[in-house]
C-alpha cells in the first residue's frame, strides 16, 4: 500500500465532494488561464515593443491633426549621422473597411523606403520587401486580419476609407504579418495613397504618426526630448511617446481589458484557494479520528502530514487539468483574435501561461493543505480517538 | 392526559443487505393497553429497535397491521405518519439527539413549532415541561452545558412537550451512570403513574426493565418470555 | 418554514471556518458581479440619454462617425431644403446646427495623468442648444470666440478643465481657450464633451468644412423618411436618429461587457458548486441532527426547506458581503471609467457606482446560486432513511 493509493482511496471515499470541489476549482481555473494568457501575452507584446526601440511623434493635441509629411526631414536632422536615430516612417490613417463591413480596420499608409526597417517585426523577408518596394499598391496585413476575411498573398483587396474624401483603394497582399504585435495591422504604401488623394483634389501630404526607431534606450530617450523641444511654441508642436505609453492610449480606451483580466486573475486565485481551503478542512475534519489511528499503529508524522497536502495538491491538479485543458484547447482552436476587438485580439494560448497556470494550483494546493497538514502534526491521538467526529 | 393502547397483529419485517434477506421480525403480536409500561430487551439484532420504530411509525412492517390508538400505521402514508407521530408520539433516543446550537428551553420548543400555537402557550408548556423534568434553572443553557443527564432529562422534556399518547425510549439510560439513570428512570416512571402515558423502553440494563410493570423478552424476531411484574418503584 | 430561522443562522455559525470560507467566495463573486452591473448600468444610463429619437445625426456618406465627416457649407445649406424640421419659434429659423468635432488628448484624473484620452471638443453655434435639448447650460450660449465649455463628466475625469484654467486648441495647440463654464446633458455622452465657438475652432484647426449637422425633426415627422431625403440625389448625405447612432457606437462596450458577463457566469457557476460542497458537508455533519427532527415529527419537505434556507442564509451573507466591497472599492479605487465609441476615437466617460437595483440584482443572484447549490444536498437530507440514520453508532 503506497502513500499514492491511500491518496487516491480518500479521494473516492466521499465523490461527490471531490467532484464538486474539482468543478469548483476547474471553472475559476479557466478564466485563470485565459485571464493569465492575456496577461503574458501583452507583456510579450510589449517586450517585442521595447526591443523595436520605437518613439511615436504625433501632434500635440490630438492624433487626428496631421503633420506636414517634411517634419520627417527635419526629425531625421537632428542627428544628421544617424548614431542616435536609425530611421523615420511616416504613417497616415486610412481607416479602411472592408465594402459593407462595419469594422474600420487599423490600416496606415507608411513610407515605403523606411518602413521594413521601423517595422522589423513585421517580419519581412528580402523578397518580401522587394514585392513592397516594387509594387504600387503593395500592402502587408497582420493575421487576425488576414484570417477573418480569408486573404492570402497575392490577393487583391479592396478598402472604403471612412476619413474624408472617402477613397476607395485596391491593394495586393504581398505579406502576411505573423508577429502578436501586428496582427492586427494593415500597412500599405503612402505614395499610393497621396496619389490617389492628389487625384481626388484634395492634396495635403500628412501624417498622423512618425516612427522613430532609434539605436538605443539611450537613444530613444534622448530623442524623445529633443524631437518635442525642436517643435516646441510652433503651430506644429509635438509629443513624442515611447510605443507603449502610445499604445495604452488604446487599450484604455476600450475599456482596459487587460487590467479587468488582471484583477480577474486576482479574484480568481482568491477563490480557489478558498474553494481548496474549504474542502481540506472539511475532509481533515471528518478524517481526524482516522489520521488518529494511522498514527497510534505507528505512521510517522511526516507520513500523515504528506497524506493531508498530498490529497490537497492532487485534488487542485486534478481541478486545473480540468480546468485549463479544455480552455486552451478551444483557445487555440477558436482564436480570441477573430472576434477583431483590439485590446484582446492578442490573446493567444502560450505554454508560458498553461505553466503559470498549473503553477498557481499547486501552489494553492500546497497553501490549503498547510493548515490541516500541521493540524494532523499536533494531533494528540488519545484525544482525537475519543473525540466524536 | 391521554394515554393510546397499542396493537401488533402478525408483523413481519426484514432488512436487506446486498439482496440478502435478513428477517428481523417474523410474525410477531403483541398487545399493550393504554397506559403500560413496558421494557423491551434482548440481544442485539432481535428485533427490538425496529419494534420500536415500527411503533413509531418511522417504518412500516412488510407485513401485518400495527396500530396504536386509532392509527393503522401500516396503511398510512409517510406524510400521514410524520403527521401523526408529531401529535401521538414522543421519542428518547439514547444519545439524547439535542441539537447543539440551541438552549435547553428551544431544544424542548422545537416539535412546538409544528404547531399552530401562539408564541405564549409554546412558552408555556415548554415551561411546563421543564418544571416535570426538574431543569427549570437550566432553560437557557446550551447542550454542552449541561451533564448527560440533564441533557436526557430536556430530550425527554421535548418528547413531552407535545403531551404524546405514547413514549417511546431507545436504551434512554445507555449512555449514563448509575445514579443519573437511576434519576432518569424515576422520571420516565413518574410519567407513567402521575401522567398516565404509555411507555414502551428498550433497554439493555437490568435496572432499567425491572422497572417496567411488564417485561418481554425478544429474540430472533420472536417473544420469549412475556413477565408481568410488580413494579419495584424506587420508592 | 417551521424551523426557527435563528436555528438555521446559529447551525451556520457552528462550523464557522467552512461557512466563512464559503461566504468569502460568494462575497468575491458578488463583488465582480456588482462591478459588472455598475458598469453596465452606467453605459446603458449614459446612452439611453442620448437616444433621442426625434433628433437627427447627419453626416458625409462613407464616413462611419461625427469624427470622420466633413460636411462643406453646400452640403449643409441643402439641409434646409428639408421641410420636416422643427421650426425655433422666436427665430422662425430651421433648427439645424452646423457642428465641427475635433479631439484633444487630456490626462486621465484617475491614474495622475499617466495614461491620455481623447477628448471631443465640438464647435456649435448657438442653435445647438436648441436641437440637442438634453444640454443644459446656465451662461451665455453665444460662445466668445475665445471661450469653451465644458461638460461635467469630463470636468470630473481629465485634467486642466476647472472654470478659468486654459486649454489649447488648434493646429499644434497653440491657440488658448479659457473655460468659461459647465454644462450638464443628463450624463449623456455629451457631458464628455468640450463645446466652443465653432467657426472660432474651425479657424484654429484651418477647417473650411464642418463635421456633422445636428436637427431635430419637426411634430409628425417621420424620421425614416426625412433620412431618405437627406440620403436621395437631392442632398446627398447620410444619418440616423441620434438612437441608432450611439446604438452603433456601442460596439466595443458590448464586447467587453459581454467577456465580463461570460466570466460572472463561470464565478458564479464556480460558487453553485462550492455552496454545495459545503451544504453536502453540513448534510453529512447533521444526519443524526436530521433524524432526530424526522423522529419528533418534521416531514422530509420542512428538513429540505430548512437546508435551502441555510443555504440561502449563507448566500445572502455573501452577497451583502460583496456589494459592501465592491462599494468599498468603487469608493476607494474609483468609480471612473471611459470608453471609446466603436468609430468615433473620443472617449465616453463614466461613473460606476452602486445602486439598489444593483444590490438587489446581486442578492437576486446569489440567492439563486444559494438555492442552486443547495437543492441536491438538500434532498439527500430530505430522503434520509431516518432508520438507518438512528442505527449509525
Amino acid at each position: 500500500m503506497t502513500l499514492g493509493y491511500i491518496l487516491m482511496q480518500n479521494l473516492r471515499r466521499n465523490p461527490s465532494r471531490t467532484a464538486l470541489t474539482v468543478v469548483a476549482f476547474a471553472l475559476p481555473m479557466a478564466i485563470f488561464v485565459a485571464a493569465i494568457s492575456c496577461v503574458v501575452a501583452l507583456k510579450e507584446i510589449g517586450e517585442s515593443n521595447a526591443k523595436q526601440l520605437r518613439l511615436a511623434v504625433h501632434d500635440k493635441t490630438t492624433l487626428t491633426n496631421g503633420l506636414p509629411e517634411r517634419k520627417r526631414r527635419e526629425i531625421e536632422a537632428l542627428d544628421p549621422d544617424r548614431k542616435r536615430l536609425r530611421a523615420v516612417c511616416g504613417m497616415r490613417w486610412f481607416g479602411g473597411r472592408v465594402p459593407d463591413e462595419q469594422n474600420t480596420l487599423t490600416s496606415l499608409a507608411a513610407d515605403v523606403d523606411t518602413f521594413p526597417v521601423v517595422y522589423s517585426d513585421a517580419g519581412m523577408t528580402e523578397t518580401d520587401v522587394e514585392a513592397w518596394e516594387r509594387e504600387r499598391r503593395a500592402c502587408v496585413v497582420g493575421r487576425a486580419i488576414a484570417e477573418q476575411y480569408e486573404w492570402s498573398v497575392g490577393d487583391r483587396v479592396e478598402l472604403h476609407s471612412t476619413v474624408p474624401p472617402y477613397l476607395a483603394l485596391e491593394f495586393r497582399v504581398v505579406k502576411i504579418m505573423t508577429n502578436p504585435s501586428v496582427a492586427n495591422y494593415f500597412f500599405f504604401r503612402r505614395g499610393y495613397l497621396e496619389e490617389s488623394l492628389k487625384e481626388a483634389g484634395s492634396e495635403n501630404p500628412i501624417c498622423n504618426v512618425f516612427w522613430v526607431k532609434c539605436h538605443s534606450v539611450e537613444d530613444l530617450r534622448w530623442l524623445q526630448v529633443e524631437i518635442d523641444r525642436l517643435f516646441a511654441g510652433t503651430s506644429e508642436a509635438t509629443k513624442t511617446e515611447d510605443e507603449s505609453v502610445f499604445k495604452s492610449r488604446f487599450t484604455q480606451a476600450m475599456g482596459d481589458l487587460p487590467g479587468l483580466m488582471e484583477a480577474m486573475a486576482v479574484v480568481v486565485v482568491v477563490i480557489i484557494a478558498l474553494v481548496a481551503g474549504n474542502t481540506m478542512m472539511m475532509s481533515f475534519r471528518e478524517r481526524t479520528r482516522e489520521l488518529a489511528v494511522f498514527k497510534a499503529i505507528g505512521f510517522a508524522s511526516g507520513r500523515i502530514f504528506a497524506i493531508v497536502l498530498g490529497e490537497s495538491v492532487l485534488l487542485s491538479l486534478m481541478g486545473a487539468l480540468i480546468g485549463i485543458v479544455p480552455t486552451a484547447a478551444i483557445l487555440l482552436v477558436f482564436p480570441v483574435r477573430r472576434l477583431n476587438y483590439g485590446p484582446i485580439s492578442s490573446l493567444e494560448v502560450s505554454s508560458d501561461a498553461i505553466i503559470a497556470s498549473f503553477a498557481i494550483a499547486l501552489t494553492v494546493g500546497l497553501v490549503s493543505g498547510l493548515w490541516p497538514a500541521i493540524q494532523s502534526l499536533r494531533l494528540q491521538t488519545t484525544d482525537a480517538l475519543r473525540r466524536v467526529a | 392526559m391521554s394515554a393510546a393502547d397499542i396493537e401488533l397483529r402478525e408483523v413481519r419485517k426484514s432488512y436487506y443487505k446486498d439482496r440478502l434477506e435478513i428477517p428481523v421480525l417474523q410474525g410477531l403480536d403483541l398487545e399493550i393497553e393504554a397506559g403500560e409500561y413496558v421494557a423491551l430487551m434482548g440481544p442485539s439484532g432481535s428485533g427490538k429497535s425496529t419494534l420500536l420504530h415500527l411503533l413509531a411509525g418511522l417504518d412500516r412492517p412488510d407485513g401485518g397491521s400495527v396500530r396504536v390508538g386509532e392509527a393503522h400505521l401500516e396503511s398510512m402514508s409517510e406524510r400521514e405518519r410524520t403527521r401523526w407521530r408529531s401529535r401521538h408520539i414522543g421519542f428518547v433516543f439514547q444519545m439524547y439527539y439535542l441539537v447543539p446550537v440551541l438552549t435547553a428551553q428551544q431544544n424542548v420548543e422545537l416539535p412546538l413549532l409544528l404547531f399552530r400555537m401562539s408564541s405564549a402557550e409554546r412558552r408555556e408548556r415548554v415551561g411546563t415541561a421543564l418544571d416535570v423534568v426538574g431543569l427549570t434553572d437550566r432553560a437557557d443553557h446550551r447542550p454542552n452545558q449541561l451533564s448527560g443527564g440533564e441533557e436526557q432529562r430536556v430530550a425527554i422534556a421535548r418528547a413531552i412537550v407535545t403531551d404524546p399518547d405514547v413514549i417511546l425510549a431507545d436504551e434512554p439510560t445507555g449512555d449514563l451512570d448509575a445514579k443519573t439513570s437511576s434519576e432518569i428512570l424515576d422520571l420516565l416512571q413518574l410519567l407513567n403513574s402521575e401522567f398516565g402515558k404509555t411507555i414502551v423502553i428498550v433497554t439493555h440494563d437490568q435496572r432499567a426493565a425491572d422497572r417496567a410493570r411488564r417485561l418481554l423478552h425478544l429474540d430472533k424476531g420472536v417473544f420469549e418470555r412475556d413477565e408481568a411484574r410488580q413494579a419495584s418503584s424506587a420508592s | 418554514m417551521a424551523l426557527p430561522l435563528r436555528y438555521h443562522w446559529l447551525s451556520l455559525f457552528a462550523r464557522k471556518t467552512t461557512t466563512l470560507l464559503t461566504i468569502l467566495v460568494i462575497a468575491a463573486v458578488v463583488g465582480v458581479f456588482g462591478w459588472m452591473m455598475g458598469f453596465h448600468a452606467a453605459l446603458r444610463d449614459s446612452l439611453s440619454v442620448a437616444g433621442d429619437s426625434r433628433k437627427l445625426i447627419v453626416i458625409k456618406r462613407g464616413s462611419t462617425a461625427e469624427s470622420n465627416s466633413a460636411v462643406s457649407p453646400e452640403e449643409f445649406n441643402r439641409l434646409h431644403q428639408l421641410s420636416d424640421v422643427q421650426v425655433d419659434p422666436e427665430t422662425g429659423e430651421r433648427l439645424i446646427s452646423p457642428e465641427m468635432l475635433v479631439q484633444v488628448s487630456l490626462p486621465r484624473l484617475r491614474d495622475g495623468g499617466a495614461t491620455f484620452a481623447n477628448v471631443a471638443v465640438r464647435g456649435v453655434t448657438k442653435s445647438a442648444f436648441k436641437v440637442h435639448q438634453n444640454v443644459s447650460f446656465a451662461g451665455n450660449r453665444t460662445l466668445g470666440s475665445r471661450e469653451v465649455i465644458v461638460g461635467r463628466a469630463a470636468a470630473e475625469q481629465f485634467g486642466g478643465l476647472e472654470i478659468g484654467e486654459t486649454i489649447n486648441l488648434g493646429h499644434g495647440g497653440i491657440r488658448p481657450y479659457e473655460i468659461t463654464g459647465y454644462f450638464s446633458a443628463d450624463g449623456g455622452p455629451m457631458e464628455s464633451e468640450i463645446w466652443g465657438d465653432l467657426h472660432s475652432l474651425m479657424n484654429s484647426y484651418n477647417r473650411s468644412r464642418y463635421s456633422s449637422a445636428s436637427l431635430r425633426l419637426g411634430d409628425g415627422a417621420d424620421a425614416k423618411s426625412v433620412l431618405e431625403r437627406i440620403e436621395g440625389p437631392a442632398i446627398q448625405l447620410t444619418g440616423a436618429t441620434e438612437t441608432d447612432y450611439w446604438d452603433g457606437q456601442a460596439k466595443w462596450i458590448r464586447i467587453y461587457i459581454g467577456i465580463a458577463g461570460g466570466l460572472v457566469a463561470v464565478m458564479s457557476l464556480a460558487a453553485v458548486f462550492s455552496i454545495a460542497n459545503t451544504m453536502y458537508s453540513m448534510v453529512a455533519g447533521r444526519t443524526r441532527e436530521v433524524a432526530m427532527l424526522r423522529t419528533i415529527g418534521y416531514s422530509g419537505g420542512q428538513v429540505l426547506w430548512g437546508f435551502v434556507i441555510e443555504s440561502v442564509l449563507l448566500s445572502l451573507i455573501g452577497g451583502v458581503l460583496g456589494c459592501l466591497a465592491c462599494g468599498a472599492w468603487l469608493s476607494l479605487v474609483g468609480n471612473t471609467k471611459d470608453m471609446f465609441g466603436a468609430t468615433t476615437f473620443t472617449t465616453l466617460a463614466f461613473k460606476i457606482s452602486m445602486n439598489w437595483r444593483i444590490v438587489l440584482a446581486s442578492l437576486i443572484l446569489v440567492s439563486v446560486v444559494g438555492v442552486c447549490g443547495a437543492l441536491l444536498p438538500a434532498v439527500r437530507a430530505a430522503r434520509l432513511e431516518i432508520v438507518a440514520a438512528l442505527r449509525e453508532p
